[in-house]
């Protein structure tokens, strides 16, 4: 069934503008970078920049510690997510496909715990992490960042266990194959869309997060990106060039994530909205 | 159940070890995430309470609690500033809210209407999704500034305004501009989730409101509103529930300012824990807006059993 011209050319009209609206700030972060200082603070601004240069980007990689800060943010989310993956998948096969008691009581109380801001739990886990005396540390990160992304990683991939047929696991079991080697050698690879699902909502959120790195991480050689960019001043004026530069750098991996797993965020956007 | 048991013998004991295996592998593997969960949101939420009612000092040999009762609380709410907060932190969140839904649903509706761009618009949106908030807010901060941003440049070049705007300096402006930046951000979630919404709409709806003689206008208002309530009602419970966090764009681009305009209750929990040390307190801001937050579910949820009724059971 083809839509009418007219709803379709107001269709066009409406997303031209939202598409533009949203690509405008990227266009002029990324020109920005690119200026030397006197035209970024010259006005009015010229809309496409006169003079090319590298020199932010020298900067923000050699004079400052962006190379650093990528480093930290890297190392964090990418540990983060591999131990969400095996804690969420283990408890997601247990809840879908295994005979323990209370499961709905389990996935409500995991609802209700996503509510939680972090604000609760910021100052005892401060406190606990100064104590022990792992402020300005990998792990520091690493294990809030894995609780926080439990909740979702469990429901995601419960769904997706129990979308495999359960013959399949009284089959494993018939064969005289364990619990941990049906779960593994059957299920697992069975549900790799979640897997990869959940993998980018906890990259994306350990990746974004700034709250806990600020308070936790705040050493010069301890930040995180969001902590790195925010905290990032200079004396006088604020530095634009070298954030935008240390920016650009940043978010080209999040726009390689994006194209590649685009199918499995909306999937995963979906779900969270259509079943949570 | 003895007779049955003794008729079926070995096999019934069989699979009872089988039964018990699968019950002890289960929470084996529960297990670990069961322990994260618990250290890093269980016990310190328990922990919060407990530090919410007691004046805790940071001193050399560690933290010091000496029991205050409700001390804490009647501070915080004896304090003008904490209900500014709560203020700004509510007509904040359901202002830019409101407005992400509308923009959200026209544009998933323009989305569902054209036949090309589709998939490189969710290209487009998944990006400000996935982008940190902290840059997001420093693009803005550039755009707004009041000696040399963009957004004066634009205005002028339109006639508009006559003399540069500093966008942040004054409060209205300021709420305004936080505001522009966060729908910027957070509008393409939305869309999201209305799109999909939208796809499972039947489309033998449309053909059925088609051979009623309805219009666009009374097809989008008795057929899409309606089927599309559930999704609308969900993404605003999730964005509701970020919007009460909001920190990291007034953190970066107000500072709460100008004076406290812009302090949200994440600022003011941040600023009284880690800039003026005040644990306790701290501990009931915390405490407070985890009740303020599970108070909003409650409501949003019972106007949206209202609005959604029976068959979203």
């Amino acid at each position: 069934m083809t839509k009418p011209l007219s709803k379709r050319i107001l269709g066009y009209v409406v997303l031209i503008a939202f598409l533009i609206a949203i690509l405008l700030p990227f266009y002029w972060m990324f020109v920005s970078s690119f200026e030397p200082n006197t035209d970024i603070s010259s006005y009015p601004p010229a809309y496409f920049p006169k003079h090319w240069t590298f020199q932010h980007y020298a900067e923000a990689f050699g004079q400052f510690h962006f190379g650093r800060y990528i480093l930290n943010s890297v190392i964090v989310a990418v540990i983060s997510t591999f131990i969400v993956l095996a804690f969420s998948s283990m408890a997601g096969f247990a809840i879908a496909r295994l005979p323990v008691k209370g499961k709905r009581p389990m996935l409500i109380f995991l609802l209700i715990i996503s509510v939680f801001p972090p604000l609760v739990v910021i100052t005892p886990l401060y406190m606990l992490l100064r104590d022990v005396g792992w402020l300005d540390s990998y792990q520091a990160l690493i294990i809030p960042y894995t609780a926080f992304n439990l909740p979702f990683a469990i429901w995601i991939l419960r769904n997706y266990f129990l979308q495999v047929p359960g013959a399949l696991f009284e089959a494993a079991k018939i064969d005289g194959s364990s619990v941990f080697t049906a779960f593994w050698r059957i299920f697992l690879p069975l549900t790799t869309p979640g897997l990869f699902t959940a993998a980018v909502f906890t990259f994306v959120a350990c990746w974004t997060e700034f709250f806990m790195a600020l308070v936790f991480n705040p050493s010069n050689t301890m930040r995180t990106i969001p902590v790195g960019i925010a905290l990032f001043s200079g004396q006088y004026t604020v530095p634009y060039g070298t954030i935008f530069a240390g920016s650009v750098v940043s978010i080209v991996p999040i726009v390689l994530l994006v194209i590649i797993f685009r199918k499995w965020i909306v999937s995963g956007l979906t779900q969270g909205a259509v079943k949570g | 159940m003895a007779m049955e048991a003794a008729s079926t013998g070995k096999k019934e004991r069989r699979s009872g070890i089988l039964q018990r295996t699968d019950v002890r592998a289960g929470w084996g593997l529960l297990t670990p995430a069961g322990i994260v969960i618990l250290a890093v949101t269980i016990f310190p939420i328990i922990y919060s309470l407990f530090m919410s009612f007691n004046n805790i000092q940071l001193t050399t040999n560690g933290f010091q609690f000496t029991f205050t009762g409700l001390q804490n609380y009647k501070d915080v709410y004896s304090a003008p500033l904490f209900w500014h907060s709560v203020g700004f932190t509510i007509y904040y969140s359901v202002i830019t809210v409101a407005v992400e839904l509308f923009f959200g649903l026209l544009i998933a509706l323009a989305i569902q209407n054209v036949e090309r761009l589709k998939s490189i618009s969710i290209i487009v949106m998944l990006i400000p999704w996935a982008l940190i908030t902290v840059i997001s807010a420093q693009m803005w901060g550039y755009i707004y500034n009041g000696v040399y941003g963009v957004l004066n440049a634009i205005l002028q070049g339109l006639h508009i305004i006559h003399t540069q705007v500093n966008w942040l300096g004054q409060p209205f402006t300021a709420v305004v501009s936080l505001m522009i930046a966060d729908i910027w951000k957070t509008t393409p979630f939305v869309v999201i989730i209305l799109l999909s919404g939208l796809q499972m709409i039947p489309k033998d709806y449309y053909e059925a409101a088609l051979i009623d003689g309805a219009n666009a206008w009374q097809s989008f208002w008795n057929v899409t509103f309606p089927q599309l309530r559930g999704s609308i009602a969900l993404a605003g419970l999730f964005r509701i529930l970020q919007a009460f966090g909001i920190f990291d764009l007034p953190f970066v681009l107000t500072q709460g300012g100008p004076g406290t305009t812009t302090t949200s209750l994440a600022m003011l929990g941040e600023e009284t824990l880690f800039t003026n040390l005040h644990f306790g307190l701290g501990a009931a801001v915390a405490i407070s807006t985890v009740i303020l937050i599970l108070g909003a579910c409650l409501i949003f949820l019972s106007a949206f059993r209202g609005m959604v009724g029976e068959e979203a059971q």
